[in-house]
């Protein structure tokens, strides 16, 4: 029970939001409207999923929001240069996972702490695909959108794929010598590396798979729609950030659980729906994500104190 | 074989500065060169009047980041500031010198709210300026209800962004008597060696009576009263407040510490390498502006110099990191070598 306390609190205060929200806005169930908005948060679920693994192993990344812009404005121009979608949707994980190599390498090899470069190779992908795109909004060819399907295929598809990916990853980090790689170098690296773990391997992996999965969730995000900008990644790394840390994914490596992640992006997603839904004003989003996010590690602060004594 | 090669190395490691001095220079070089009207009295007081929000981040930022910190939450501070400035003078009619100091007081407790958060409930920096990043942010937007602004200061307040005063832009006197303040703490008192030390080994620094929590608390609170200042000043600059103001200044800032050569676990890093830092940056983004006559993805440089000096920027600092930490595990090499083969005797293991 106690173990899993803080996935049960955030699945209380998302099953309190939802009741509320059955009982004093009940049109905010309607069918197509609810499926679309939560097609549109599977991205952000793959980016998330990401960063959880990252934070296991003690480290972070800021990078991803330039990485999953660069992913999809890749598989952009793939697509309208008449290639298959099949290619571009390589073209943008390849590069998400390049993307994510060259963080791995500084951070496990050079032993540059993580925050730091990825807060460099940050600008270095903004600035990029700016310079590159100047701006312009890339219309994309008519086989993309929904994967050439209809839309409630396409979202059927898209929901699919997230979810195989999170109870795969879940899987994985249970039951997966990999995973379990991960759990030990965030929890001790020196510890990990006594056992025959090479904690500088893991966290390079960790790094390449964050890329990897930044270019998955750039194509579930081109799918839908059918133009892409240049700037559509800005803010994802908070947003995932939030997601993990609200979903009991502890920051100082070494503990959270996917389900927690599950939950905690959906709790933040839901934020500025159910604020429009109750007929309040939407710019009190980001003040309240972040009041979530200072609820969430002072709780874990507070709880961790009282353990201690 | 190598005691010359370990030499410059090392000397070029003591003398980060020259190094940042070298770079400055050349920019100024190649600028002069390829730009037109760079090196012209009212550029250059146009790169420093253009770029003092950010070194007064960064300059605060210092003692922050030697502590073994960060505050990522500065920049979205400047955005809440800027707009309780701007409601105060606007709608309730506070005289704007006033308001500069309540908003660098309020700056002040934003700070004290990351210090408590950090050192009494021992959380990590990281994290809780992230959360307070959004927080402030997300304020700002809800106090101008996502689009207000707020103008029509009084001429002689926008004199503090836009006049000269003995020939220099009237902030940058400001600025350096902030940088004056800060580099006094840092490097003239025991408050400044805490907070290396404080960097270097926290529990060590608390095993020999130092007060870390206390100490570092203040580090956070000067960089939250910064942050307010500089929100003025930018308002002052721009004669608009709005809540974006100041987005990602905080990266610009941090760029600016670690280009000048400050440690980013702590403990090592001094506030003339910052300010070096600070410089080479301004340079890099006002000289890109001046070239005309080059281009590239064909474009005139200066109508891209906004893209190319960020991601200048951002190489630089990934070049900076890696050269540094490479140095780094040359130097522990070389100490281990050395301790090796003084602590043993024995030939064979050495």
């Amino acid at each position: 029970m106690s173990k899993y306390f803080r996935e049960l609190t955030v699945a209380a205060a998302l099953g309190l939001l939802m009741a509320s929200l059955a009982i004093f806005a009940p049109h905010f169930f309607q069918w197509q409207p609810f499926i679309s908005r939560l097609t549109s948060q599977m991205p952000a679920l793959a980016a998330a999923i990401g960063i959880a693994l990252v934070i296991i192993s003690r480290q972070i990344d800021i990078s991803i929001g330039s990485q999953f812009g660069m992913c999809a404005i890749i598989a952009g121009v793939t697509a309208a240069s008449g290639l298959p979608l099949g290619v571009a949707i390589f073209a943008a994980i390849g590069a998400g996972a390049a993307m994510g190599a060259l963080n791995g390498v500084l951070v496990a090899y050079l032993g540059l702490p993580s925050i730091v470069v990825t807060l460099a190779t940050m600008v270095t992908w903004q600035e990029a695909l700016r310079l590159w795109q100047q701006g312009r909004l890339l219309n994309l060819p008519a086989g993309i959108q929904w994967f050439g399907l209809s839309q409630p295929t396409g979202q059927a598809i898209v929901i699919s794929l997230a979810f195989v990916l999170l109870v795969g990853a879940a899987w994985g980090m249970k039951n997966l010598a990999a995973g379990r790689f991960i759990h030990a170098t965030g929890t001790d690296a020196e510890a990990a590396r006594l056992a025959g773990i090479d904690p500088r391997h893991t966290t390079f992996a960790v790094f390449v798979l964050m890329g990897g999965l930044a270019g998955l969730a750039a194509v579930l995000n081109l799918v839908q729609s059918p133009q892409v900008q240049p700037n559509c990644g800005d803010g994802l790394e908070l947003k995932a950030i939030a997601a993990a840390v609200v979903g009991g994914v502890a920051i100082s490596g070494g503990r959270g659980t996917l389900w927690g992640v599950l939950l905690g992006m959906l709790l933040l997603a839901n934020v500025n729906p159910a604020l429009t839904h109750f007929h309040q004003p939407p710019y009190w989003e980001k003040a309240i994500q972040g009041l979530v996010i200072l609820l969430a590690v002072v709780a874990d602060g507070i709880r961790s104190r009282k353990t201690k004594i | 074989m190598s005691s010359t090669r370990s030499f410059s190395i090392k000397s070029l490691l003591a003398r980060h500065e020259t190094v940042l001095v070298l770079v400055i220079l050349l920019e100024v070089l190649l600028f002069q060169t390829l730009g037109k009207n760079f090196l012209v009295g009212k550029n250059l007081s146009n790169v420093f009047r253009h770029s003092v929000e950010i070194g007064l981040l960064a300059v605060a930022m210092t003692p922050v980041i030697l502590t073994g910190g960060i505050d990522l939450s500065v920049g979205s501070m400047m955005g809440l500031c800027a707009v309780l400035f701007g409601m105060m003078v606007n709608r309730f009619g506070l005289p704007p010198y006033l308001a500069g100091l309540v908003a660098v007081l309020f700056g002040a407790l934003g700070g004290g709210m990351n210090a408590v958060l950090i050192t009494r409930l021992n959380l990590p920096p990281l994290i809780v300026t992230l959360g307070t990043f959004s927080l402030f942010r997300g304020l700002a937007e809800a106090l101008t209800k996502g689009a207000e602004s707020y103008s029509g200061f009084p001429k002689s307040f926008l004199a503090l962004g836009n006049a000269d005063l003995a020939g220099l832009p009237a902030q940058i006197w400001v600025f350096f008597a902030v940088a004056a303040a800060i580099w006094l703490m840092v490097h003239q008192t025991t408050l400044g060696r805490s907070f290396r030390a404080i960097g270097y080994a926290s529990e060590g620094a608390r095993y020999a009576g130092i007060p870390v929590a206390r100490n570092t608390s203040l580090a956070y609170i000067i960089a939250g009263a910064v942050a307010g200042l500089a929100a003025v000043i930018l308002v002052a600059r721009l004669g608009e407040a709005r809540a974006n103001a100041g987005i990602g200044y905080e990266l610009l800032a941090i760029t600016a510490v670690v280009l000048g050569g400050v440690s980013i676990f702590g403990g090592s890093g001094t506030v003339a390498g910052t300010l070096l830092g600070w410089i080479a940056l301004a340079i890099l983004n006002n000289g890109l502006t001046r070239i005309s006559d080059y281009r590239i993805m064909d474009q005139p440089v200066a109508s891209v110099a906004r893209e190319l000096s960020g991601l200048l920027t951002g190489l630089l600092l990934l070049a900076a990191l890696a050269i540094g930490a490479t140095m780094k595990a040359l130097a522990i090499r070389r100490a281990r070598k050395q301790s090796l083969s003084k602590t043993t005797p024995n030939p064979a293991i050495s």
